[in-house]
């Protein structure tokens, strides 16, 4: 960081500079600052934001609060839609279904992206240039594209993959069965997401300095211990922002169902995940108010799991 | 960048001193090279089936060439409107339009709000934070389906500005934008530009803005992705084929391919799955180092 502003600041401005210091100095405030400027810094950015975020949010709570009849228009029923999804069994199994997923992909794709960035940090492994690049093109490949490939591949009978179960002796697997979905699309989100996961361990963990890892060595600590009792407890912090994105990520399970849907429309069902329940009630059955409260629902559920993920992790004193 | 990469290399511990096994960098290079053989392999499928008809993409084996060599003719049929359902080059434009627009305008409001939040101590700047990063919490889902309500009453169905504004909110763009200059922009250096009596834009403009460069293209590029990617909005919000993006009118081929009943899509789906990807693969290879070097790492490591 520091070589950059060594070359960045003098070509940057006409103007007469100060040494500029060498690193983030928030203790050189001093005397009287004008601080309005900085309320109209963030005016552009909070008034989209209340536009086309926040406004929704309150127009679906208000939407979700009405009901919509072919005969009698629209009139206030209260609570009435919250109760229907509340007992909507879809629904439900819905939620369990998405936490299910997460509680089986979000580890694996953690525990994988890390051992991949803690091998390419202790440089033991051969073309690791090559590798970290490889692991993040998927990231760059929409989920509609990703599904519609895997669906393919993952044909029953005639893809390669099932042509391959079979040569191995697995017998004819149907990737799409109601037994298989599950693990195939957790398949198919960690070929998109642990390259992604894997990079920003990658960077997080060679932010620690090489001291440590030397210390470690001359106390005699062999490389896997080094890497799980010193360097991960370091990387923390990154790992759980990245639990908490990847959790968030899989309660919202939307694309890689949705098309899956379209070529296997018996594995996937009207409430397959929460999302395509809100989409299908709202857009697919035209019962919008139903799907913005189910909409409420599944934004209070991701908020309330949120809160507690972070109360357990500030009671267990990883947040100050 | 080869500075950069000369630093790190005298910084890497050399792996000897781990005392290792013999054997453990072969086998853990075999490893790194099955999963980027996972990782490559549905892309290699895309590139060798876009080659082939209809009837040979179910009817060869899916990891080498059959059949006529039929890329172009493919590629072609891009141009055309064979299913009914669109013509995917009109997507690809329109996913160029939302692309850039939502992403060049989503990095001026995050280097904005970013420089906002790091320079500045006004009332309520962190409760303000503070809501912006709860908004990660509400999901795309709870959000598109009250956004094309909304759209209704205001005429913004079918609009491509309906697709492009939400497109500039970006809560990570602000964070990093926000961790980027904490980091690299000194205090000390607006506070003597304001000395010598710059007005508080041109700071902005000729001095953090410079300073922020890496930062600012990290932040294009991942909001570029994300507009890219998008698909539960534009599904949402678009009744009209001609202004779908690719990932809408990718999804409604997949359909139509499925339902059987139409000429050659399966072609189509394949190869307009490859010129969706291979513009977002390129740009990433051709600005990999800012996405590595950039934001990335000041941000996330705290």
């Amino acid at each position: 960081m520091a070589d950059q502003l060594a070359q960045a600041a003098p070509t940057g401005t006409s103007l007469r500079i100060r040494r500029p210091s060498a690193g983030p100095s928030r203790t050189a405030r001093r005397g009287k600052v004008r601080q309005w400027p900085g309320a109209v810094f963030i005016a552009p950015h909070m008034l989209m934001l209340g536009l086309f975020m926040l406004v929704p949010t309150v127009y679906a709570i208000y939407t979700s609060l009405y009901t919509t009849k072919l005969i009698g228009g629209t009139s206030f029923s209260g609570g009435a839609n919250y109760v229907t999804v509340l007992q909507s069994s879809q629904f439900w199994d819905g939620v369990g279904r998405v936490l299910l997923f997460g509680v089986i992909q979000v580890p694996l794709t953690i525990a994988l992206a890390f051992f991949f960035a803690a091998i390419f940090d202790a440089g033991i492994v051969r073309f690791s240039r090559f590798f970290r690049t490889v692991f993040f093109i998927p990231f760059a490949v929409p989920g509609v594209v990703a599904a519609v490939m895997w669906s393919f591949l993952l044909l029953p009978g005639f893809g390669p993959y099932a042509t391959f179960a079979e040569a191995l002796g697995l017998g004819k697997l149907n990737f799409f069965s109601s037994q298989l979905i599950l693990p195939t699309l957790i398949l198919i989100v960690i070929w998109e997401f642990t390259g992604y996961n894997m990079t920003i361990l990658y960077t997080s963990l060679k932010s620690i300095p090489r001291e440590v890892t030397e210390a470690a060595i001359v106390e005699g600590a062999s490389l896997w211990r080094i890497i799980l009792r010193i360097k991960l407890p370091m990387v923390m912090p990154t790992v759980v922002m990245l639990v908490f994105l990847n959790t968030v990520g899989a309660l919202q399970l939307f694309t890689e169902p949705s098309i899956l849907a379209a070529f296997q429309p018996q594995a996937i069902s009207f409430g397959f995940t929460p999302s395509l329940f809100v989409y299908n009630t709202a857009v697919g059955s035209g019962e919008y108010n139903l799907g913005a409260a189910a909409a409420v629902v599944l934004a209070l559920i991701i908020g309330l799991l949120s809160v507690a993920g972070l109360a357990v992790r500030r009671r267990d004193g990883e947040f100050s | 960048m080869s500075r950069r990469a000369k630093r790190q290399a005298t910084e890497l511990v050399p792996a000897h001193l781990y005392g290792l096994r013999r054997g453990t960098t072969p086998v853990l290079t075999a490893l790194c090279l099955l999963f980027a053989i996972f990782v490559l392999a549905p892309l290699v499928w895309l590139l060798i089936n876009a080659t082939k008809n209809q009837a040979y993409v179910y009817g060869s084996f899916g990891f080498w060439f059959a059949g006529p060599f039929r890329l172009f003719q493919n590629i072609a049929a891009l141009g055309q409107d064979i299913s009914g359902a669109g013509i995917f080059v009109d997507w690809l434009r329109n996913t160029l339009v939302y692309a850039v627009l939502g992403a060049v305008g989503a990095t001026i409001l995050s280097a904005l709000a970013g420089y906002g939040f790091a320079r500045f101590r006004f009332r309520g700047a962190n409760a303000l934070f503070f809501l912006v990063m709860a908004t990660l919490l509400v999901p795309i889902t709870s959000l598109a389906l009250p956004l094309f309500l909304v759209y209704a009453k205001v005429g913004l169905v079918n609009s491509i500005w309906g697709m492009i504004l939400p497109s500039t909110v970006s809560v990570v763009g602000i964070y990093l934008m926000r961790t980027y200059i904490e980091a690299s922009v000194p205090q000390d250096l607006i506070e003597a530009a304001r000395m010598d009596g710059a007005s508080e834009l041109r700071i902005f403009l000729r001095i953090a803005m410079p300073l922020s460069v890496p930062g600012l293209v990290t932040v294009l590029l991942i909001t570029v992705v994300a507009v890219w990617n998008n698909y539960f909005l534009p599904l949402i919000i678009f009744s009209k084929n001609s202004l779908y993006p690719l990932t809408v009118g990718l999804s409604s081929v997949s359909a139509a391919a499925e339902s059987g009943t139409k000429a050659d899509l399966v072609p189509v789906l394949i190869t307009g799955g490859l010129v969706t990807v291979l513009p977002l693969i390129a740009l990433f290879l051709l600005l990999e180092r800012y996405f590595r070097a950039g934001a990335l790492q000041g941000s996330l490591t705290g």
